[in-house]
């Protein structure tokens, strides 16, 4: 027993420093990051356009629903869209859409856009 | 603004102190300050488990969510706590005696130890982002959603993915964000610091009169540093809330199997509540604990099956409230889709899942050595003559490692041998919760093999132990 107890202490104490460095370097990084970088994290390892997400989430008041349009090449962006602008509903009839590489041509020109990026994502509002 | 969230989320977690510990002094008795100090973190994860439950039948009721009921909650819970105390004539808390035991020299090097870990945990958790794929998916929506609309929103919980999870970790937060001002994510994981910190309180409170400091607090320490526990354990999701709750239920019924205080079947009912409205795996793994308790018990079955029986019967009652909102909302995803039986046509895959299973709980990489610890602290333990604990540990993790074979083996969306990156490993995050039980258990194992027996009461009742 006692055997086990002094190898439990020292592997204990050497990954008791490895952690204490790693917990101090993971401070570090975090420190370095703003706000946004921090509650967007989840999204940008999507490849999320933050700066889209933050406009949308400006220029859509909270108590309104809104549509998530997505294109061919960014599929898997509906949760995270749907997790930031919270508490904004989704919803399929929505006079608010946020375009994530959409064709805009299929609203026939209906929809007011307010925001749009050389990447194509446009947030914009359709009449009614 | 973080300032600010951090001064809310340390009064709402004193706040917490004070519920669980006006609970504990009703269910328990607390004889001096020093006690109450030495328990403060029983009495934090005791209040956790207590509001967690509260809150989350409260919005299966449908009861507004917001500051006005998170205070009235802790209000009639506080003063349930001292009416029960009055009731039972629980002596009031008198005197400062700072005991022995816990001013050893080890003891002393190993609490500074913790405190350094724990302070480098809470700066790297402080500023930490929320990128951890289940908590931006469902988790913290699910928090946020209770937040702002003040319930469980249908849409919401239709829409997000998981929806038969239980709400006890989403309520705590969408509290957290209630003390915090605003759904600040990032500060979010501060909250989990508390639990984390809450759980190593609760268990160093539990065992340090009982326990040598050179056996209890280096293992403690062990399964803090395992790197799993060191990069996981803010993530704001479930699992490790799970495993702490897990973890207090199942050492305080080991403490119940040896002492037979009614206090710790009670707080361990509590957590076994809790710890079913965490997660759905909370349920197979409060079985396990349950039925482990039963057979360690075959000797004195008649005085001890319908107490154990109550305790886990209790815990049901107060998840079932849960199953019946989702199910009468036809939300599903709670059990395999080939149903309990459709297992059998999959003949094939047992295996795999059980190397699966062997090779997680063994894996080095996220666990050190834990449960291997854990099993030879099992051996040592009936070598020295102890008979209940190590019956009953040996129990709790094969029954839970057969329960975790079970579950790769009827969930066939599941691909064997098992083998999926570690930020969403389901099976790494079964085996938490034996490995975060093995901070408890083990040394309490340990003692019992140190001893020669199952420990100091071996039956017996203190006073404090209460009805």
């Amino acid at each position: 027993m006692v055997v086990c107890l002094v190898l439990a202490a020292a592997v204990g104490l050497v990954y008791f420093a490895k952690a204490v460095d790693a917990l101090g370097d993971a401070a570090a990084a975090n420190a370095v990051a703003n706000y946004d970088d921090r509650e967007l994290a989840g999204g940008t390892a999507l490849g999320v356009d933050q700066e889209a997400l933050v406009a949308a989430r400006g220029l859509i008041p909270e108590g309104e629903t809104y549509r998530l349009v997505v294109g061919p090449q960014a599929t898997n962006i509906g949760q995270f869209t749907r997790y930031f602008l919270m508490p904004r509903r989704t919803a399929e009839d929505a006079r608010w859409v946020v375009c994530y590489e959409c064709d805009l041509s299929r609203f026939g020109g209906e929809l007011h856009v307010l925001w749009q990026s050389d990447a194509g994502v446009a947030v914009g509002r359709l009449p009614g | 603004m973080t300032g600010h969230a951090l001064a809310g989320l340390a009064v709402a977690n004193a706040a917490v102190v004070v519920v669980g510990s006006c609970l504990l002094w009703g269910v328990r008795g607390l004889c001096s300050w020093a006690e109450v100090a030495r328990l403060s973190g029983l009495a934090y994860m005791v209040g956790v488990a207590a509001l967690g439950v509260a809150f989350t039948l409260e919005l299966v009721l449908g009861v507004p969510f917001g500051l006005a009921t998170m205070g009235i909650t802790c209000v009639v819970l506080a003063a349930g706590g001292l009416v029960l105390g009055r009731a039972f004539r629980r002596p009031r808390p008198r005197g400062f005696g700072v005991e022995r035991r816990g001013l050893a020299l080890v003891a002393v090097s190993y609490v500074a130890l913790v405190g350094v870990y724990l302070e480098a945990v809470f700066r790297a958790g402080r500023l930490a982002p929320l990128s951890n794929f289940d908590g931006w998916a469902f988790w913290v929506p699910k928090a946020k959603a209770i937040y702002f609309f003040g319930g469980l929103d249908e849409q919401f919980f239709r829409e997000l993915a998981n929806p038969t999870y239980p709400p006890l970790v989403p309520a705590l937060e969408a509290a957290a964000f209630h003390a915090m001002g605003s759904p600040d994510v990032v500060t979010l994981h501060v909250q989990l610091w508390f639990f984390l910190t809450g759980f190593v309180a609760a268990v160093a409170g539990l065992l340090a009169p009982r326990v040598r400091a050179p056996v209890l607090w280096p293992i403690l320490l062990l399964v803090l540093v395992a790197p799993r526990v060191v990069n996981r354990s803010l993530e704001p999701q479930a699992d490790f809330v799970l495993d702490y709750l897990l973890a207090l239920a199942a050492l305080l019924i080991a403490l119940w199997l040896v002492d037979r205080g009614a206090w710790q079947l009670c707080c361990a009912s509590l957590f076994l509540a809790g710890a079913m409205l965490t997660k759905r795996e909370g349920q197979l793994l409060a079985a396990c604990i349950v039925v482990a308790a039963l057979a360690a018990s075959w000797r004195t079955r008649r005085l001890a099956w319908p107490r154990l029986v109550l305790a886990g019967a209790a815990a049901f009652v107060l998840a079932l409230p849960w199953r019946i909102w989702f199910q009468s909302r036809d939300l599903t995803g709670e059990l395999p889709s080939s149903g309990f039986l459709g297992l059998f046509d999959h003949l094939d895959r047992p295996w795999p899942a059980l190397r699966s299973v062997v090779g997680a709980l063994l894996d080095t990489g996220l666990w050190l050595f834990a449960v291997p610890l854990a099993v030879v602290a099992i051996v040592l333990a009936f070598a020295g003559g102890a008979r209940i604990l190590p019956a009953y540990a040996a129990l709790v993790y094969g029954l839970s490692a057969a329960g975790f074979v079970w579950v790769l083996w009827s969930f066939t969306e599941l691909e064997l041998p098992y083998d999926q990156d570690e930020g969403v490993n389901l099976l790494a995050r079964l085996c938490g919760s034996l490995v975060v039980l093995s901070a408890g258990l083990v040394p309490l194992l340990l003692d019992a093999a140190w001893r020669g027996s199952d420990g100091p009461g071996d039956g017996p009742r203190t006073e404090a132990d209460g009805p």
